[in-house]
């Protein structure tokens, strides 16, 4: 009697234990599946904390003042934003002091926080109801998955359109529109930028050696078999990046895209209308590989690429002699270079060349977009600030950073290097983001990098890393 | 006789391998305490064995092959007809020595011997910038440079402390009094809650942390030291519970009833009798779960955050090699010190250590 009594308490206890895990475990499946994009095409807007932006709001907004002049009247004193982001340390440094003025002005506490998990966490905040009045996104796809779900407010209820089409290129404002639970929104507004088509080179070297910067694709190929001549691999390629290695390769084939399609075309392919099988990005590939796979163009031939970190490639480019002479990376990169070299005069860029005329000058780049989650009035005031380029000013002195935004003045920048790469955006005659980034996560950031990787290590041939990376559309 | 050198022969082979198995785990720690004292740049060239003196070809002549040798083709030096491919991995001459490419673009070639070698450039700067804060240089609008310094670890440290300490004794101090009720006291639906708790282990974390994240929002805990304190506290009660109750349910039966006899309370039990004897065992378990709160990062970036003021160790360190990971450096001396703070515990309750893992498993 006893005996039964006790067993069938700890089956009581198992069942209890079991009904518990279970709805654990169905509250975690829902929210991973509001996190994924393919679930969250649902149209209804799931419950939110924060109180959606209606249209008629957007009407007195832009009669009366705007809310950064109220912040600037000193209406919002004592009153606190929030903000999450994924930049740390050095660059949250030059951000706090950047936005200092502001502060002071308005006596708005902007409190930034960063973190090395922004992509993960901002999922999880959001879905546990404990989202930041501005969150920095750098890559707009993640955006995307909010702004689907409603969670977003749309800055067109009310930032003033005219001001926003004067002060930003026109392309920047496309990329910021997103669709949202009905109809397009504008998800957030551009805060910074980075320009990725840019080839660098020891420039001190690179001229005592006689070279001489490449002005179209075969004057590159010529310079790059010319290095290889004098003994030298002329470039320096590093793919590794820990769960993210491939990334670097996937910049080289939007760029290469970019340059031997039209921006239709690239646009098609990015929204996956184009697949990855057609001889359009296979050919890319095959430009890519003319160098990647050649061993006396690449530093340590290619089994190489995918164990070099990209943060440590260029870094061969400043012993003495230069191991390689090249590298492609976008603007950021200077940070891995070593800290006693001077930009202009050790080393500088160019432009990575187009190789077919009739596709212009295309720039490919990328930036943070800051989207808004809470709608209160100090917030849009915020928000207001940051579509001024006075938001980055010294940010963009202290180097580091391009302002996409139109009123940022071209002397603020301190160096010739930075200055360059502001106008090359500004003149480009295409200017996309980086496909990558555009992508949903199981594509840029899942199978393209990770098809590449095994293109490039060898592992399977072009067609099969193609279909590979194809199939991320499907999942 | 015989039996005790056999005795001793087992020891020496049981010392053996418990030296080794020592030593394999020592290894890596011990590399990486090597590595937080050389620069980067020179993590980046050898490894961390290439401090101590190893055999390495050395280089004895050079031999300078005219300009305009083409490299595509067989190369010749001294006689011998070496390729490209051979003359860049190394290749034997056949007088013995070592034939390497120094420098391709001036078509030297290095002849190198195998020699005695050892690296000795060693740095603290390593130290200095996790410890003391980077400087970071802004460009103020009227172009003058200034330097800035950040943040050093030593606020993350503090912080942690008030995670870690807390989020200890709350579990515990609960956990003791659980495992008490649950061996002696007789109360209904004592075995089935007790299976419950236990039940509870096999339950990850994860799987709680946005539904308590929900919870903590609308109670306002978010960001905060008691939110996640407790946090740890609720995820490491289950075993707390569990490593206590073994122990408690093992002390002497007679020792309570005497006490009952004396007139004691439960809670007089409590805190006269089993605490002092249990201090071996609720030693062993605060090891166990300080341990995992201080190295935590999962927890704390849920429900604290990177707000400076809160800011733990873990998440810190993992924000100081910068937005692209450029300083990545600084974790190898980052390590070193949060290691510092469980290496003082550890060896401060050590001695309890190996009785409490031992507490429970002998009867008496």
């Amino acid at each position: 009697m006893r005996k039964t009594n006790k067993t069938s308490m700890i089956i009581a206890a198992i069942i209890l234990v079991f009904t518990l895990l279970v709805a654990a475990c169905g509250k975690n499946n829902n929210a991973a599946n509001s996190e994924s994009p393919s679930q969250s095409t649902d149209p209804s807007p799931s419950v939110s904390a924060s109180p959606s932006a209606s249209p008629s709001e957007s009407g007195d907004a832009g009669a009366g003042a705007s809310a950064l002049d109220d912040a600037l009247a000193g209406k919002f004193k004592g009153t606190k934003v929030t903000m999450f982001g994924p930049f740390t340390d050095a660059d949250q440094v030059k951000f706090e002091d950047a936005i200092k003025d502001f502060e002071t002005k308005t006596g708005i506490d902007i409190q930034y926080e960063g973190s090395k998990e922004f992509e993960a966490t901002i999922s999880i905040r959001v879905d546990g109801g404990n989202a930041p009045d501005i969150a920095d996104f750098p890559q707009p796809g993640l955006l995307g998955n909010f702004a689907k779900s409603g969670k977003v407010i749309d800055v067109a209820s009310f930032m003033d359109g005219d001001k926003l089409k004067a002060n930003y290129n026109k392309s920047w404002l496309d990329m910021a529109t997103m669709a949202g639970p009905s109809g397009n929104i504008m998800a957030g507004i551009w805060a910074r930028s980075s320009v990725k088509s840019l080839v660098w080179y020891p420039k001190k070297a690179f001229d005592e050696a006689g070279y001489k910067v490449p002005q179209t694709w075969d004057e590159m190929m010529a310079l790059t078999e010319q290095i290889a001549k004098d003994g030298d691999p002329a470039w320096a390629i590093g793919i590794e990046s820990g769960a993210a290695t491939g990334w670097p390769a996937t910049d080289w084939i939007e760029d290469i895209m970019l340059r031997t399609t039209t921006p239709e075309n690239y646009d098609k392919w990015v929204k996956g209308e184009l697949p990855f099988t057609d001889d359009i990005v296979k050919n890319a590939v095959k430009k890519m590989s003319e160098i990647w796979l050649n061993k006396d163009y690449v530093y340590g031939g290619k089994k190489s690429i995918v164990t070099t970190a990209f943060g440590d490639a260029p870094k061969v480019m400043f012993d003495n002699p230069p191991k390689a002479w090249l590298h492609r990376q976008a603007s950021f990169i200077t940070s891995f270079f070593p800290q006693d070299l001077k930009s202009g005069v050790d080393y500088d860029w160019f432009y990575l060349p187009p190789i077919d005329p009739q596709y212009g000058n295309p720039v490919l780049v990328a930036g943070d977009i800051y989207a808004m989650f809470n709608d209160r009035p100090e917030v849009r005031a915020v928000m207001e600030f940051f579509t001024t380029g006075e938001s980055i000013k010294t940010w963009i002195q202290s180097g580091g950073v391009i302002a996409p935004m139109n009123d940022a003045k071209p002397e603020w920048y301190t160096s010739d290097v930075e200055r360059r790469m502001a106008e090359l955006a500004k003149n480009a005659t295409t200017l996309r983001f980086d496909g990558s980034d555009l992508m949903p996560g199981s594509v840029g950031a899942g199978t393209f990098w990770k098809g590449m990787t095994d293109y490039v290590s060898g592992t399977v041939d072009l067609d099969g890393a193609m279909k590979e990376i194809q199939a991320g559309w499907n999942k | 006789m015989r039996r005790k050198s056999r005795r001793t022969g087992s020891k020496t082979v049981v010392n053996l391998v418990l030296a080794l198995i020592c030593l394999v785990w020592l290894v890596p720690a011990f590399g990486l305490f090597v590595s937080s004292f050389r620069p980067a740049t020179e993590i980046l060239k050898s490894g961390w064995w290439t401090v101590f003196p190893h055999k390495e070809n050395v280089t004895k002549d050079q031999i300078q092959l005219p300009k305009d040798t083409d490299l595509r083709q067989p190369i010749e030096v001294n006689g011998n007809k070496y390729s490209d491919d051979e003359l860049r991995s190394g290749v034997k001459a056949p007088d013995g020595s070592r034939l390497i490419w120094e420098n391709r673009r001036a078509r030297t070639i290095d002849v190198q011997g195998s020699g005695w070698k050892m690296n000795t450039t060693f740095t603290i700067e390593n130290y200095k910038g996790v410890l003391t804060g980077k400087q970071y240089k802004i460009t103020d609008s009227d172009g003058t440079v200034k330097t800035k310094k950040g943040n050093g670890l030593s606020r993350a440290f503090l912080n942690t402390l008030t995670v870690s300490i807390p989020a200890t004794l709350i579990p515990i101090l609960i956990a003791t009094f659980a495992a008490y009720a649950f061996a002696w006291l007789r109360f209904p639906f004592r075995k089935t809650m007790f299976v419950t708790v236990i039940m509870l282990l096999v339950v990850p974390l994860q799987v709680a942390m946005i539904p308590i994240l929900k919870d903590y929002t609308s109670l306002g805990l978010n960001g905060t030291f008691l939110g996640v304190w407790i946090a740890h506290a609720g995820f490491g009660l289950p075993l707390a519970t569990y490593f206590m109750y073994s122990y408690i349910s093992q002390l002497p039966k007679d020792l309570f009833e005497s006490a009952f006899m004396d007139g004691a309370s439960n809670f007089t039990i409590f805190t006269r009798l089993i605490l002092p004897l249990a201090v071996p065992s609720i030693a062993s378990i605060s090891i166990f779960q300080f341990l995992w709160v201080w190295n935590d990062y999962l927890v704390s970036l849920v429900f604290i955050g990177s707000q400076p003021n809160v800011q733990v160790l873990s998440m810190k360190i993992a924000d100081m090699v910068g937005t692209r990971g450029n300083d990545w450096h600084l974790l190898t001396a980052a390590a070193f010190i949060s290691m510092l703070m469980p290496l003082a515990v550890f060896f401060g309750l050590q001695k309890y250590f190996v009785r409490g893992l031992m507490g429970g498993s002998v009867k008496g």
